[in-house]
């Protein structure tokens, strides 16, 4: 067992750490972690520093002190407790998670750090677990389309992670080891100094568990053990009074352990921003971003170690961008931005090295035309070398009834360009029978080789159709809401419509000779969701605050709407096997979404204990996974839902001589585990791999 | 001359009432349409899963109720997920049974129930290259889930036949795993196993698809 390294590495950190607080017993107490921000701001809903309760928009705030005593480790783990965020697992056990933002899946929710774009999705998912949240000051969650600032994906919402920054001219930092359930080891490091020019900030970050099982009946893991690593180093230099810079690089590493196969990935980002305070009221930002996603993987057969399947790919973005800011007054701040992707991609599946090119411009103006009321009006516009350009306009407003009530409005739009898959893919799956999927952009050409190899039975579409350019994916999203905030008491209550139209679905082209089919990508799904967010927080004692939140949601395809007003949607009676009619009220709406979902948390501090203590739970009522019955949307007869379940995380911490911190906890206290549907009989399948503890002592200097 | 009138009609009625029962005994007894199950039907294949599929089909024929080993008096057959129908070519297909009947299908998007007549429908039979009933998930008859690996009939899809020698029939595909169970087990539940239910209408000539 790796337990042994784990505890070399333990050691050696400890006794670091000692040294290093050792150096330092002549600071002076000038302590970054515990003063909290007078008012909390955030950039990602304007790219300008904005109070977070001015804004009028639905965003969310996860703070540093929720980070810590909450104990969590990575960034899928918080954002499950926030209202109306969940993270949903894939219909298929073994799949990965995605986040869920008022009922938008994570292919449509853009993930950024510090400002600039993640990638490396698998089929749309992005893996939120690749984030370490160790050095993160705050996670911002803007809900609703954002295209008008940053273009793609963002039409369900964005994340936005932010590191922290230095701020003490002392060497600064933090060591921590934590483990858990699944020989679930995590440390970290981190370090800072601030001088008067120069700053700097290290973190480094090892993870590495035996992975679990959902599926204990049957051979192998769900999630297999695997280990990973994540460095990330920054500077901050004032070159002049007016000039500063800042440069970053993250770079993660994991590897599962799947012997004999393998699988890696790899993901690097490098970040350059030049800030020019030209004058008091003028601003520029230069940017430039480069960064690297790398999967390798290799199935090999563990009898005769033949390489079944080699799945590499290999994504690159370089992206400089220029910003500028000017502030007619406090109040009237107008930013123009213009950027240009270079993007491309390698993958096995692929014929070629895909190349796009893409450049933007966007406007925003941000006023007070009157003292109540807040205007911010933008727009962005993106060209691209393979779709048709868009144009993403967003409207959004706030006027303050009283001092304590305000009413927020927004209307925006968000696309998603089609993806390299949709594009470019030409797969023939050898061990899964024979089908064929074929991006938008080959798919002409694969036709013609599957026809000339005599491959093709009867062709389904109109010859003309093939190679027709696929749109991009856009949608509309409203939202309407109210926030009152009077003494210890916070609320907001938000209203939401998402319009989604020209969503890419996969189609038959072909039926082929063996039976299979060839499928192709064409935009044709349009889909909404609607619902209600409401969050309370409230102060019940200096030491204990409570909050707690609901979402109402409904989402539902529009098309198969039609078709059950139709009457052309039909199920089979369980019993019977008779066929049956369906009507309106049968639709349960898209898969893996709760009609309710609930969130209650407590945090709890003793001071003269110089402890805290917290209770988080999380609730989710029932969905449904995939249509069981072959008429192809999830109604009541489907017999794939998985029941409401509830998941109770608890953490304890104390402080000891100033620099130490102990934290104990355990997620999923209940010890759920739930079952799923779609479990063959007799085998189970669960949802959750049950209780897990933890704890983590942490030293700071 | 009102009077007159009302006479005439009702002499008329009277007449056209007589010609009309007059008629129904002039027919020859109809045979009554029924509707019946055709239980655990096996349709072995060989190859798939990327192997050129073969082996021979499991032929039916609706005016005996049963599987049949006739090289002629046969209707639908049955491998794997492909259906054939005694009419037209042979689609190309090793182990494929010859054509020589006149039957076709035609797929309508209803009820079992609702599906009253094959009066007005188009059929198509089998063709070099393709089956009248179109193989493939969601092109025919059945929806494939690749999360549960669940060949399932698509709920609504009803087949109307033209049976070999020109009759009619209609039928629904209830389940393709043996003894048709609610919810079928891939894992362990024994596929190309075919029930269905039938209405068949042995009267020439006769398009009715209701008892």
């Amino acid at each position: 067992m790796s337990l042994n390294k784990n505890n070399i590495t333990f050691y050696f950190l400890l006794f670091f750490c000692a040294l290093s607080v050792a150096q330092e017993q002549v600071e002076n107490k000038n302590d970054s972690i515990l003063i909290e921000n007078l008012d909390e701001v955030i950039v990602t809903a304007t790219r300008t520093i904005r109070q977070l309760s001015s804004l009028p928009l639905p965003v969310t705030l996860i703070g540093k002190e929720q980070l810590q005593r909450t104990g969590v480790t990575r960034l899928n783990e918080i954002l499950n407790e926030q209202t109306g965020i969940i993270m949903t697992p894939d219909a298929t056990t073994g799949g990965g998670e995605g986040v869920q933002i008022q009922g938008i899946a994570s292919d449509y929710i853009l993930v950024l750090i510090d400002g600039v774009p993640v990638v490396g999705r698998s089929s749309g998912n992005l893996d939120l677990s690749r984030f370490a949240i160790g050095n993160i000051k705050q996670i911002e969650v803007v809900k609703g389309p954002s295209s008008s600032l940053f273009g793609s994906e963002a039409l369900g919402g964005v994340i936005n992670i932010i590191t922290e920054k230095p701020t003490s001219e002392n060497i600064t930092g933090q060591v921590s080891h934590r483990a858990a359930t699944f020989n679930n080891q995590n440390t970290n490091l981190s370090l800072n100094q601030r001088t008067k020019e120069i700053g700097y900030s290290i973190f480094a970050d090892r993870l590495s568990t035996d992975g679990y099982d959902l599926t204990p009946t049957q051979d192998g893991q769900t999630v297999n053990p695997f280990l990973n690593y994540t460095f990330n180093g920054r500077i901050f230099f004032d070159v002049s009074k007016n000039i500063n810079v800042f440069a970053s690089g993250r770079y993660f590493f994991q590897e599962f352990d799947v012997t004999p196969s393998t699988s890696e990935e790899k993901d690097a980002n490098a970040q350059l921003r030049i800030n020019h305070n030209v004058s008091k009221k003028t601003n520029l930002q230069y940017e430039f971003y480069y960064t690297n996603y790398i999967t390798d993987e290799q199935v090999i057969d563990p009898i005769d170690d033949e390489l079944l399947i080699a799945n590499d790919f290999n994504q690159k973005l370089f992206r400089p961008e220029i910003r500028f800011n000017h502030s007619f007054n406090p109040n009237n701040t107008l930013t123009i931005g213009g950027g240009y992707n270079f993007e491309n991609l390698e993958r096995s599946l692929f014929a070629e090295t895909i190349t796009f090119n893409s450049q933007y411009v966007f406007a925003q103006y941000d006023f007070k035309p009157i003292e109540k009321l807040n205007i911010i009006t933008g727009a962005r516009f993106d060209n691209h070398s393979e779709y048709n350009a868009q144009l993403s306009p967003k409207i959004s407003a706030k006027y303050d009834i009283s001092h304590s009530f305000a009413v927020k409005a927004s209307v925006g739009s968000g696309f998603k360009a089609p993806d390299f898959r949709q594009l470019y893919l030409d797969f023939t799956n050898a061990t899964g029978g024979g089908y064929s999927v074929f991006g938008k952009e080959v798919e002409t050409v694969g036709i013609q080789r599957l026809e000339e190899n005599g491959e093709i039975a009867t062709l389904q579409v109109e010859p003309s159709q093939l190679g027709e350019s696929l749109n991009a994916e856009s949608s509309v999203g409203y939202n309407f809401g109210f926030a009152y905030k009077k003494g210890k008491l916070s609320s907001e209550l938000n209203f939401f419509r998402n319009d989604f139209k020209n969503l890419i679905d996969t189609r038959i082209l072909a039926a082929k000779t063996n039976g299979q089919n060839v499928f192709g990508y064409i935009n044709r799904e349009s889909v909404y969701t609607q619902g209600l967010e409401l969050d309370l927080k409230y102060k019940l004692f200096k030491t204990l605050n409570l909050s707690t939140g609901y979402q109402l949601l409904f989402a539902f395809d529009k098309d198969k709407e039609n078709a059950l007003d139709n009457g052309e949607v039909f199920a089979r009676d369980p019993e019977t096997l008779e066929t049956i009619r369906l009507s309106r009220s049968d639709y349960f709406g898209l898969e893996n979404r709760s009609r309710h979902t609930f969130n209650f948390k407590a945090f709890y501090d003793i001071p003269k204990w110089n402890a805290n203590a917290n209770l988080r739970i999380t609730y989710r009522s029932r969905f449904g996974l995939t249509d069981r019955n072959g008429n192809d949307l999830l109604d009541d007869f489907d017999n794939s839902f998985v029941d409401g379940y509830a998941l109770v995380n608890m953490a304890f911490g104390k402080t000891f001589l100033k620099h130490y911190s102990l934290q104990l906890g355990v997620n999923n206290l209940l010890d759920f585990k739930g079952n799923n549907p779609l479990a063959a009989q007799d085998s189970e399948v669960l949802i959750n791999p049950g209780i897990q503890l933890f704890t983590k002592l942490n030293i700071q200097f | 001359m009102k009077s007159a009138l009302k006479l005439f009609s009702l002499l008329f009625m009277f007449v056209a009432f007589i010609a009309c029962s007059d008629d129904e005994d002039d027919v020859p007894d109809l045979v009554a349409i029924e509707a019946n199950t055709a239980s655990n039907i096996p349709a072995p294949q060989t190859g798939g899963q990327g192997e050129p599929v073969g082996g021979p089909f499991t032929k039916f024929s609706f005016e005996t109720g049963t599987t049949t080993n006739s090289e002629t008096d046969w209707d639908i057959a049955f491998r794997g997920t492909s259906i054939a129908v005694n009419g037209g070519s042979t689609t190309g297909t090793t182990d494929e049974p010859e054509r020589n009947g006149n039957a076709g299908a035609a797929i309508e998007n209803s009820t079992f129930s609702e599906v009253a007549s094959a009066s007005g429908l188009t059929f198509t039979q089998d063709t070099d290259g393709a089956f009248a009933v179109p193989a493939g998930s969601d092109n025919g008859w059945y929806n494939y889930n690749p999360a549960t690996f669940t060949i399932t009939p698509i709920p609504g899809k009803i087949l109307v036949i033209r049976t070999h020698d020109g009759k009619y029939a209609k039928i629904e595909i209830l389940s393709y795993y043996r003894d048709a169970p609610a919810q079928p087990d891939p894992m362990s539940d024994e596929s190309r196993v075919y029930t269905f239910k039938y209405v068949y209408n042995p009267n020439e000539g006769e398009t009715s698809l209701v008892e």
